[in-house]
């Protein structure tokens, strides 16, 4: 079984810090989707299935705006600064719009009816938004947004230690031959007439050409294998930095606003809240609003900076789930736990790529998930609650 | 000379407890409680609210496992087993916050107790064997009879949850009757009762003792309900037994007056 | 004596029935339709053991097609390796393969209801979910059975064995049924009502809860080795999230511990849906037309159960509002046919089949939370009250 697999890849730790790196990007995102679960579940005791279907929505959304505002042309001419900020913003109204309608107008019915209503409410919400949504919007295969709005698509490379010194010097020398004989090659190229056959010259020159590239690619190698690099997209540095920013907002309003006091309030114990002049309705329709504009946000940067998936009506499940798991494992109810957990989600799921299970990688989330409700219930920030008798 | 005399008679330590004790966190709930119950004892424990009377009955049924010390039941060790365990031994009890069987009905609600120690093994009751029928009309028939003693075999068909205050804690004393304990354990049974409804009560768990044998240990805060029905008091303050002994005794005791600070005991 | 006189007569009856319905169906049935006749029996399977679990026993569980699959699997190696060295026929041969994926299943259902054990509810709930996806992704990379491109299952049935689908279904409901009319099976239901309560009474709530998964996992197991050896071909997406919620739908619709009632659901969910794909096509005006009539029926149903309190108008006023909402379609959808857009856009009846699901899951939540038949039971109810 996964036996066969084991370290198939053959684990290089140079690539550990990259992964690492990577990870915590990754998880940023996840801890992100995470404080929607996390909230619902602190207020409402409700696992909000169709939270990962508000994270569609939000990536659809930043996806129209996108073609509202370049229209449907492959890449744009060139950027406007605002046209992120306006698609954030959108991904972010919209999800928080449809947070609150499936509160207002499916969650709040049941709010006295058995949990378990609710909860299969919610599964029945995620699958109509997911298989309804298929007969009304578009699938938009890679590339999608990113490849045409985000002016931030090239990386920057770090060093934690640099290439050897003399592995470093021979890739730099063999580039310059490299270049000296691609020039070479062009200048014999362009001086053949259009239509005909090159001439042995030319092809040879080719032959040196192909031969000197492979050469510094193979130095180059080399070179990066020796020292040890991070290489990070710059839009999801972008992302990360985004992400911190937002979460600093949250925890600014949870701590010191009275809408904030108020959900701290409430998720303690319901009741007793509303039973405090606490308007408990306002309260969750609050705490559906920061949930699912975080959602919403987080959509718009995956959808913009992460490329190679396809924005269809399932682009919330896997993030959906992965994000449920980090808000488990951090304690659900629990927001810097959300955090947390994200964060160490995103990590676990580059080491095992990194180790090379990356078949196994969407079943590491459900391994972890049921590790941590087998053995720690409450997760690692939260408390297991102890039903009285 | 009845039953309940002779049972008394054997006087024979149905229960003991040995500075049980139980913390959660740094909170002693029950701090080196000790108090013994002979056969056929009608068993008072009383205290202030927060006492820790709930808590010493779910250390003796198992939900708790003590910190320290012994909760013994004749000559077995009770700490650590499972609650089943527990009342298969011959320990059954009844909840302060009625916990019946909500949508079942009421005769349903004492089937469920009264099959526990059946005999018909689960492949028979799947494939409906003869054996197993036989077996639950039994159990169903002993249900009727114990719903009759209780006074409820009118309700035999009404779901629990649909039934008036009284009569679900009536309820819950029959199903733990059902299991046929040697001890059984009521937690405010008188709770939320009028003045009439309290006094049948009063009857109804003398009888109980008297003409099923069966020893009785009770928490509850109306005092002229333990203060007449109990032979044997424990009073507990903080989880600290304050005081023990007969009901002459602990109504006139200055360390309960002041534990109850002014109410009238 | 005559106990037993009754007894084999009313097993007579159901394997006759078993063989009627075959015989029936491959008479006068199209090819299509016994295929719904098929799937109709292993979804009342499906639907039936779920409900011991979910309904009976109050173990919320989401994950049943992974015992399914782990059945249909095991059931479809078991063919592929051994059915050429051994004498038995194919008759005899595919029943004892559905023993082996019965079996295998309530292995993998004895270790999804070990945390049963410690967990409740939700948290449940979303674990078995999670088993169920680490099972279809370890199945998607394991080579042995053919990882992601599927296996097939040589030699499958030459004609469906109607029979035997109906005789597992049968099976199930009457060990289901069996279990409520004795003491064991209240045993069951009291754990779904209070666990602690229970234990308190002298259950054994470990040992019910883990029957509980044990047994409803080697139904869906059986169904799984009878569904290998019907297609011949096993391919991890036959056992995706959907069609666990699928099973949990019917149990849902038909209410939670109602034996009849999963039955019932199992039957028009399984069946009413399929005749939906050979649609071509479905206006997008319809469609929306439907989807505002039920949003306004929702709402009408909730307000008279909330508002109306005099019996008499309560009768009239339930199927008004549902009626209303029907005639509501046809209108609205006559409507709406006036604007372009919608009435030139259409979409393909396969492509609502889960939708329907889900409609379903979310309306019946807001509307009639017990179910169709709540806890009750349709025709042996009476049974479990107290006049013997």
């Amino acid at each position: 079984m996964a036996v066969d697999h084991l370290f198939a890849a053959g684990v290089n730790f140079g690539s550990l810090p990259a992964q690492v790196v990577n990870g915590i990007l990754i998880g940023s995102l996840y801890a992100l989707i995470a404080l929607g679960y996390t909230m619902v579940y602190g207020v409402l005791r409700l696992i909000n299935f169709a939270h990962g279907e508000v994270y569609m929505l939000g990536a659809y959304t930043a996806l129209f705006v996108s073609w509202l505002i370049y229209g449907n042309q492959v890449a744009p001419v060139h950027t406007f600064w605002w046209a992120l900020p306006t698609m954030l913003l959108a991904s972010m109204t919209v999800s928080a719009l449809v947070g609150v309608i499936l509160e207002r107008f499916a969650y709040r019915p049941l709010r006295n009816e058995p949990r378990i209503a609710s909860l299969i409410t919610a599964i029945g919400l995620s699958l109509l938004l997911q298989f309804g949504g298929q007969l009304f919007l578009p699938v938009a295969p890679p590339p999608n947004i990113n490849a045409k709005v985000n002016p931030y698509s090239d990386s920057m490379t770090f060093y934690l230690k640099p290439p050897a010194k003399p592995l470093a010097d021979k890739a730099s020398s063999l580039e310059a031959e490299a270049t000296a004989t691609e020039k070479a090659y062009n200048e014999a190229l362009s001086g053949v007439p259009s239509g005909e056959e090159p001439g042995p010259t030319v092809t040879a020159l080719r032959n040196n050409y192909f031969e000197a590239r492979n050469a510094y690619e193979e130095a180059k190698g080399a070179a990066a294998n020796s020292g040890v690099s991070v290489t990070i997209p710059k839009g999801q540095l972008i992302m990360f930095v985004v992400t911190m920013f937002l979460m600093a907002i949250l925890r600014h309003l949870v701590m010191f606003t009275k809408q904030g006091r108020a959900m701290r309030a409430v998720s303690h114990d319901f009741d007793s809240a509303s039973l405090m002049g606490i308007n408990v309705n306002s309260t969750v329709t609050f705490t559906f609003i920061l949930g699912s504009a975080l959602a919403g946000a987080g959509a718009m940067m995956s959808a913009t900076f992460i490329s190679g998936v396809k924005i269809d009506t399932f682009y919330g499940l896997l993030p959906g789930v992965k994000a449920f798991v980090a808000a488990v494992l951090g304690g659900i109810g629990n927001i810097p736990g959300a955090v947390l957990g994200g964060l160490l989600m995103g990590v676990a799921e580059s080491l095992v790529i990194w180790v090379g299970w990356g078949d196994y990688k969407d079943a590491v989330a459900f391994l972890i998930l049921i590790g941590v409700l087998m053995f720690r219930p409450g997760g690692l920030l939260g408390s297991a609650k102890v039903e009285k008798v | 000379m009845g039953l309940a005399e002779e049972v008394r008679g054997l006087s024979q330590a149905v229960l003991t407890l040995d500075k049980a004790t139980i913390r959660f966190g740094g909170l002693f709930a029950v701090r080196d409680v000790s108090f013994s119950i002979q056969s056929g004892d009608l068993f008072g424990l009383i205290g202030p609210n927060g006492a820790g009377k709930t808590t010493c009955f779910n250390l003796i049924t198992g939900v708790y496992k003590p910190t320290a010390g012994v909760v013994k039941f004749g000559d077995t060790v009770l700490n650590g087993q499972a609650p089943n365990r527990i009342c298969e031994m011959g320990i059954a009890r009844t909840f302060q916050n009625i916990r019946l069987f909500s949508s079942m009905s009421a005769l349903e609600n004492v089937v469920v107790a009264g099959s526990l120690r059946q005999k018909s093994s689960f492949i028979s009751a799947l494939s409906y064997l003869p054996s197993a029928i036989k077996e639950t009309g039994e159990i169903r028939a002993r249900a009727l009879e114990l719903l009759k003693v209780m006074d409820l075999e009118d309700i035999a068909d009404v779901r629990s949850c649909d039934l008036p205050y009284g009569k679900q804690r009536r309820l819950e004393i029959a199903r733990a009757m059902a299991t046929d304990p040697t001890l059984l354990l009521l937690d405010e049974p008188a709770a939320g009762m009028n003045p009439q409804e309290s006094e049948q009560l009063m009857r109804t768990v003398r009888r109980i003792r008297d003409e099923f044998g069966k020893t009785v240990l009770l928490i509850e805060h109306d005092m002229k309900f333990v203060m007449n029905l109990c032979e044997r008091i424990v009073v507990l303050d903080h989880g600290v037994e304050i005081a023990s002994g007969g009901p002459a005794e602990i109504r006139n005791n200055p360390k309960v007056i002041e534990a109850y600070l002014g109410e009238a005991v | 004596m005559s106990f037993w006189i009754r007894r084999l007569a009313s097993i007579a009856l159901a394997v006759g029935g078993c063989f009627l319905i075959d015989w029936f169906a491959k008479e006068n049935l199209k090819d299509f339709i016994v295929r719904l006749v098929v799937l109709a029996a292993l979804y009342i399977t499906l639907a039936v053991s779920l409900n011991l679990i979910n309904g009976i026993t109050g173990q919320f569980s989401i994950g049943h097609a992974a015992f399914y699959q782990v059945g249909a699997y095991a059931a479809g190696l078991a063919t592929v390796t051994f059915y050429k060295s051994q004498p038995l026929g194919l008759a005899l041969w595919i029943p004892l393969m559905m023993l082996v994926g019965g079996v295998t299943a309530s292995v993998a259902g004895l270790v999804v209801g070990l945390p049963s054990l410690r967990l409740r509810g939700d948290y449940l709930a979303i674990v078995t979910l999670g088993f169920g996806e680490i099972i279809r992704i370890v199945t998607q990379n394991l080579k042995v059975v053919g990882a992601a491109s599927g296996m097939a299952v040589e030699p499958k049935m030459s004609t469906p064995m109607i029979w035997l689908a109906w005789l597992l279904a049968i099976t199930s409901i009457a060990v289901c049924r069996n279990l409520l009319q004795t003491a064991h099976g209240l045993g069951f239901l009291a754990v779904r009502e209070d666990e602690i309560a229970s234990s308190a009474m002298g259950v054994n709530v470990t040992r019910t809860k883990v029957a509980a998964f044990v047994l409803g996992s080697a139904f869906a197991g059986m169904a799984g080795g009878f569904l290998a050896h019907y297609e011949g071909f096993l391919i991890p997406t036959m056992f995706t999230m959907d069609v666990s919620f699928i099973i949990l739908t019917m149990v849902v619709l038909g209410g939670s511990g109602s034996v009849t009632g999963s039955v019932i659901a199992a039957i028009l969910l399984s069946t009413l849906p399929e005749f939906l794909r050979d649609i071509q096509q479905i206006s997008m005006a319809g469609l929306v037309a439907a989807a505002i009539s039920i949003i306004a029926g929702v709402v009408a149903v909730r307000y008279v159960s909330q508002h109306v309190h005099t019996p008499s108008t309560r009768r009239i006023a339930y199927p008004g509002a549902i009626i209303g909402s029907i005639i509501l379609t046809v209108v609205l959808s006559k409507v709406l046919a006036f604007i372009p857009t919608l009435a030139n856009a259409s979409t393909d009846g396969s492509r609502i089949r889960l939708v329907i699901f889900a409609v379903t899951l979310v309306v019946l939540m807001l509307v009639r939370p017990q179910g169709l038949l709540g806890h009750r039971e349709f025709g042996w109810g009476s049974l479990r009250r107290s006049e013997a």
